[in-house]
């Protein structure tokens, strides 16, 4: 065994090695740190080779997890060594330890240049590989046209030419203009003329990243590409190294098989027919070995055979081809090839009509939804998903319902979701679709979203001869030992409507349908309840002549729920408690629910939605979109089902104009708890639906408030918050509001984050200008393209900002300068409109811009007699205002204090001699030039929800605005109508010591 | 590309790590941990991916075989052939046995700086550089000669390594 080479690192690897635990090995590490750290310091005796033993000893601690923060100077030092074994421990462990951005890399540019010109071939390799592994935007800059000089040199070995290629792509992800299209292209085209398969290789790898990125411009490579490929193939004249178990190279036949992948078309009929004579020979030419390696390399490449296939839109000969393969792949036993297999079948569904032949293989695919590997489990999900239409549904739904129960964790709320849309989605008839959600209601209660159990609602309410059925199914599940609330509320619902249709069967008497609902009354939450309460009503009014013992216990319940906390449970108790004794007229109000207006379903016009984005995608894009596409594949065709088409499909009432709501419950406004919540009303509503006919007046389709506990209930955009996660919406990872009220008070922030970029601002506030950064940072490894940057000044501003580039590449940031000039006061801000598209889906924001009023203030340090001055001098309306503000955000005067001093509103304390006062002076800047402006606040100590606020100064237009800044500043979002008396004048303490200045208001 | 190569043993040891997308300790940790929970609870003929969008965001896989007590992982993003990925790995391995005859984990262990030597002239950047496993021993060989040449002389170095021309 080859050791090290350097006995103190071999010894100290021993030493962690024996460490028993991880305490052992943290002391250990933490010791030898130290040793390294006091070695460093004084550099005094250290020799190269125990510097060079030093920071082999920091990678290998790095490694194993611990962060290594000093050394970094004497590991980048070591690049400048004139030893190789210094250099090339400098410049390895530069690469695992340094990114792009460290600041020590800048002070090695120039030797890196110098590796790299020079011409000793090892440093040149050893700086190629560093920078094609850690190169930044500044390496790319200095770099780049030596790097391309070394690829198309002609006394340049292999070895560097290949590390050059690679090289120049790092530094052309950085920064793409270092290639520039029309000279390189020809280059290119003479590169792939190459011999060395190496080089050929690492060409071949730069070109699909050119490609990618502009495949009009390098058109001409695309005859050399299916050449190359001609030739491995073919011809086979290849040196015996660069064939892997006999295959020529099949990495470079699959890169190779890539690049043609990103040029759109190919039209020269020439090109094509050689092609597809390439890619049939490999289609029928590959078979199934008893080596694996060899076995893996031959379908690797077959399998890129087959995308190529796709992407060429080929005939339909090649394409059943292809299916046939496929279908072959997923039956055998081997996983990877199954995986491979069930993957790619899957993406052939979207490119091509193969429905009907994939249809076939179902057998084995369901088989494959076993299988104890939970990689191949997922493709077999994807592919039934992606597969299903009427013909089969019935068979892939209940296969899914069945896999449920043994699923694991991992996988089920997918499983959940897909079997809840394909179920809506094809079912061959109501019956079958709510015997469907049922059982996933009782087998993964906790994924099935409030959304689905109203569409099934729906359905049974619009269809008479769904209605018994359905409560009679209710009835069952409501036996069973475990019932999940989602069942309890769904029948609860189901048997209020309609368990008087069941009245003659055994066991479902309306007073034996009570009992069995109200079991699970105890353990249900607040919301449910209220759905319950409703169901009592009903089955109580349905017994007519009212059922004597039955009203009793009905009642017993509504008495005991009279006191809840809850109001929405409160109300509903006495009210029906009040109308259980109405008799008869109690009839007309608990009528059955009218029939729902037909629409479409949410979950299905969101799958719809984002069908459309995914026609017109080459193979490879769908490639990187496969598994989210694979919830919304394209809709097999107008006949898909027992349900109606879209059209007539019927959904949730959308929301209520808000007169209907408080004509249907004024009550539930009065109480002043019932709050309409704004994320609510985008959820129908079906609790509010079964209130509806309470008020006699409103019309069938009213839909009252939603009651709070809708409100406050996270289960309920459970479906759609991952539903949206699986199409890939981008969502931002934080609060937009957060950010923005951060960066009102601050210069520098961030404005807005996804997964995919972050736009940062950094500002400078000079009076009346301003000078404000944007940074968009691509925190993604792929580009993100369709950059566009608008900026939408208030009227009040004058914004500047430069063009912003199309494309941001992976991990590279933009700046946006923005010049601003404040030309009047106003509330208003700016707004960033902003967009971009990521490898799936395009993305678009709106953001404010923190260009708010306090940014061109600035507090004016004044006296209490120029205060008082120039308060006398303004005397009132237009250029002093007062106005009493309610709703306040109740604080301590002193916050309030700091609150206006974080606005800039420099507070003068002291000057009002009553403690609750406060008065500030500021000074607004604009064009105009700059205005004094006084505040002066009055607060009352026994109600901080409100105040008295008084603005004054010369420009009767930024009096107003600075008053309505400031009460925005201070009031509670969202504004609650306070019904506060008028304040009588004592309650402002104008009694207390109110003093000098009160005199002058 | 590829965005991580990683060698582990079954115990989640982590023996060579190479991430070729900037990631912080914490974060390069938290996915060794995360990759190494996923490998370890899978069955031994189960497939050679597994989908990593919880550690690497969408569109990426881990590809890995397991050799006796490691785990050799490669992390990709869908422009990378899995099974191309596979084959590499077998290339690695030859390489480093070829190197060690008879790698074992030891080898890898105590030589983990020779181990990065031969991962550099394998991959690169997150590309392929090398996929010949002779050529990768050959540039091996002349990088530890070099290693052990004391002071270097320029000319002398020049030309070492047995480049033949192919044309």
């Amino acid at each position: 065994m080859a050791l090290s080479g350097m006995r103190g690192l071999s010894v100290f690897i021993s030493d962690v090695r024996n460490c028993q635990n991880k305490e052992q090995e943290r002391v250990r590490v933490d010791k030898e740190l130290a040793n390294i750290r006091t070695r460093f310091k004084n550099q005094r005796g250290l020799t190269p080779y125990e510097k060079k033993k030093y920071v082999w000893k920091m990678l290998y601690i790095y490694m194993l997890g611990y962060d290594v923060d000093f050394g970094h100077m004497e590991t980048v030092a070591l690049i400048s060594a004139p030893k190789y074994a210094e250099k090339q421990v400098g410049y390895i462990v530069t690469s695992c330890l340094l990114n792009e951005n460290h600041d020590f890399l800048r002070l090695v540019i120039n030797t890196v240049r110098n590796d790299i010109i020079g011409r000793n071939e090892t440093f040149q390799c050893l700086a190629l590989t560093m920078v094609g592994n850690v190169g930044g935007r500044e390496f790319s800059e200095s770099l780049a046209p030596d790097v391309q000089k070394l690829l198309i040199s002609n006394s340049c070995r292999p070895l560097v030419r290949k590390k050059a290629a690679l090289c120049l792509l790092r530094l052309y992800r950085k920064n793409p203009d270092v290639v520039n299209v029309e000279g390189w292209s020809q280059q290119m085209v003479q590169l792939l003329d190459e011999r060395d398969l190496g080089v050929l290789t690492a060409v071949m790898s730069l070109l699909v990243a050119l490609v990618a990125s502009n495949p009009d411009g390098y058109t001409n490579c695309l005859s050399k590409c299916v050449y190359i490929l001609e030739r491995l193939t073919k011809s086979q004249d290849i040196l015996q190294e660069y064939t892997y178990y006999g295959i020529p190279s099949p990495w470079l036949q699959v890169k190779t098989m890539r690049v043609l992948q990103y040029f759109p078309v190919i039209e020269d009929s020439t090109i094509r027919k050689g092609l597809f004579d390439v890619l049939h020979r490999i289609l029928v030419g590959t078979d199934v070995v008893k080596n694996v390696n060899k076995n893996n390399a031959s379908h690797a490449v077959l399998f890129e055979a087959i995308a190529l296939v796709m992407h060429l839109d080929a005939d339909k000969d090649l394409m059943s081809q292809c299916v046939a393969l496929l279908g072959k792949f997923v039956a055998v036993r081997e996983p990877n090839i199954r995986y491979l297999g069930l993957e790619n079948m899957t993406r052939m569904l979207l490119v091509a009509d193969v429905n009907e032949s994939i249809k076939k293989h179902q057998a084995h695919i369901i088989t494959s939804l076993k299988d104890p590997d939970i990689s191949i489990r997922r493709r077999s999900l994807d592919l039934l998903y992606g597969m299903c239409d009427i013909s089969n549904a019935k068979d892939i739904v209940e296969e899914l319902l069945q896999y449920l129960t043994t699923a694991d964790f991992a996988i089920r709320e997918e499983l959940a979701l897909k079997a809840a849309i394909l179920a809506e989605k094809f079912a061959p008839n109501l019956a079958w679709y709510v015997e469907v959600i049922l059982q996933l209601i009782e087998k993964a209660g906790d994924f099935v979203s409030d959304d689905i159990w109203y569409r099934v609602v729906q359905f049974v309410t619009n269809n008479d001869d769904l209605q018994a059925f359905a409560a009679a199914k209710a009835r069952e599940y409501l036996d069973k030992p475990a019932v999940h609330e989602t069942m309890v509320k769904v029948a609860g619902y189901l048997l209020g409507e309609y368990s008087h249709l069941l009245a003659r069967r055994p066991g479902c008497s309306p007073k034996e349908v009570f009992h069995i609902v109200h079991d699970k009354f105890p353990t249900v939450t607040t919301p449910t309840k209220a759905i319950l309460l409703s169901a009592y009503v009903k089955i109580l009014m349905h017994t007519q002549p009212l059922d004597q013992e039955l009203q009793v216990q009905v009642e017993e319940v509504f008495k005991r729920c009279d006191n809840v906390v809850d109001a929405e449970v409160q109300q509903r108790a006495v009210e029906y408690m009040t109308l259980s004794r109405k008799g008869s007229s109690m009839v007309d109000i608990m009528a059955e629910m009218p029939k729902f207006p037909e629409r479409q379903s949410a979950l299905i016009k969101k799958a719809e939605d984002t069908e459309g984005e995914s026609t017109e995608m080459s193979a490879t894009k769908l490639r990187q979109q496969q598994n989210s596409m694979a919830l919304v594949v394209a809709d097999p065709g107008p006949a898909n089902g027992g349900l109606p088409p879209p059209s007539e499909q019927l959904a949730l009432p959308e929301p209520p104009p808000p007169s209907a709501e408080t004509a249907a419950i004024p009550k539930a406004y009065a109480n002043g708890t019932s709050n309409p919540h704004p994320s609510a009303s985008t959820n129908g509503d079906l609790l509010g639906d079964l209130l509806a006919p309470l008020a006699i007046e409103a019309p069938p389709v009213t839909t009252p408030p939603p009651p709070p506990s809708q409100v406050d209930d996270p289960g309920d955009p459970l479906a759609l918050a991952l539903y949206d996660q699986q199409v890939n919406q981008v969502k931002p990872i934080g609060s937009i509001e957060d950010w923005f009220r951060a960066l009102s008070l601050k210069d520098s922030g961030v404005l807005y984050e996804d997964p995919y970029i972050q736009i940062g601002i950094k500002s400078d506030w000079r009076e009346a200008q301003a000078k404000v950064v944007l940074f968009l940072g691509n925190k993604h490894t792929a580009s993100l393209v369709n950059v566009r940057v608008l900026i939408l000044p208030a009227p009040h501003l004058k914004m500047q900002f430069s063009q912003v580039p199309d494309t941001i590449p992976p991990r590279a940031q933009v700046q946006v300068p923005v010049e601003v000039v404040c030309l009047s006061a106003s509330r208003e801000t700016a707004v960033l409109d902003f967009s971009y598209t990521t490898s799936t889906l395009p993305v678009s924001v709106k953001l404010r811009l923190p260009t708010l009023m306090n940014k061109f203030l600035q507090p004016a340090p004044i006296s209490a007699s120029d205060f008082v001055a120039h308060w006398r001098a303004l005397v009132g309306p237009p250029t002093k205002l007062q106005d009493v503000v309610r709703g306040v955000r109740p604080m301590p005067v002193s916050d309030m204090g700091d609150l206006f001093n974080s606005l800039h509103i420099g507070v003068a304390p002291g000057l009002d001699p009553n403690v609750n006062n406060i008065v500030a002076a500021t000074t607004f800047y604009s064009q105009a030039g700059a205005t004094l402006c006084l505040v002066r606040v009055e607060t009352d100590p026994s109600d901080r929800t409100q105040m008295r606020l008084t603005v004054a100064s010369q420009d009767p237009n930024a009096t107003y605005e600075l008053k309505e800044f400031i009460k925005e500043q201070v009031i509670d979002i969202p504004v609650a109508p306070v019904p506060a008396p008028a304040p009588s004048p004592a309650a402002w303490g104008l009694t207390g010591p109110a003093a000098a200045l009160v005199g002058l208001i | 590309m590829i965005l991580a190569a990683l060698v582990m043993n079954t115990q989640g040891k982590p023996r060579i790590t190479k991430f070729y997308v900037p990631l912080g300790v914490e974060k390069q940790q938290e996915a060794i941990r995360t990759i190494y929970s996923a490998l370890s609870q899978r069955p031994e003929d189960s497939c050679s991916f597994v989908e990593t969008e919880n550690i690497f965001g969408p569109d990426t896989k881990l590809v890995y075989k397991h050799f006796a007590t490691l785990y050799f992982i490669f992390v990709i993003d869908s422009s990378e052939s899995e099974l191309g990925m596979l084959d590499l790995i077998q290339v690695f391995v030859e390489t480093l046995d070829r190197c060690f005859k008879n790698v074992c984990e030891l080898d890898i262990v105590y030589n983990f700086n020779k181990v990065h030597t031969i991962l550099d002239e394998i991959v690169m950047g997150g590309q392929v550089v090398e996929t010949n496993s002779a050529e990768v021993l050959k540039a091996v060989q002349d990088i530890w000669k070099l290693e052990r040449v004391g002071d270097l002389n320029v000319p002398s170095v020049r030309g070492i390594g047995s480049y033949r021309s192919k044309s």
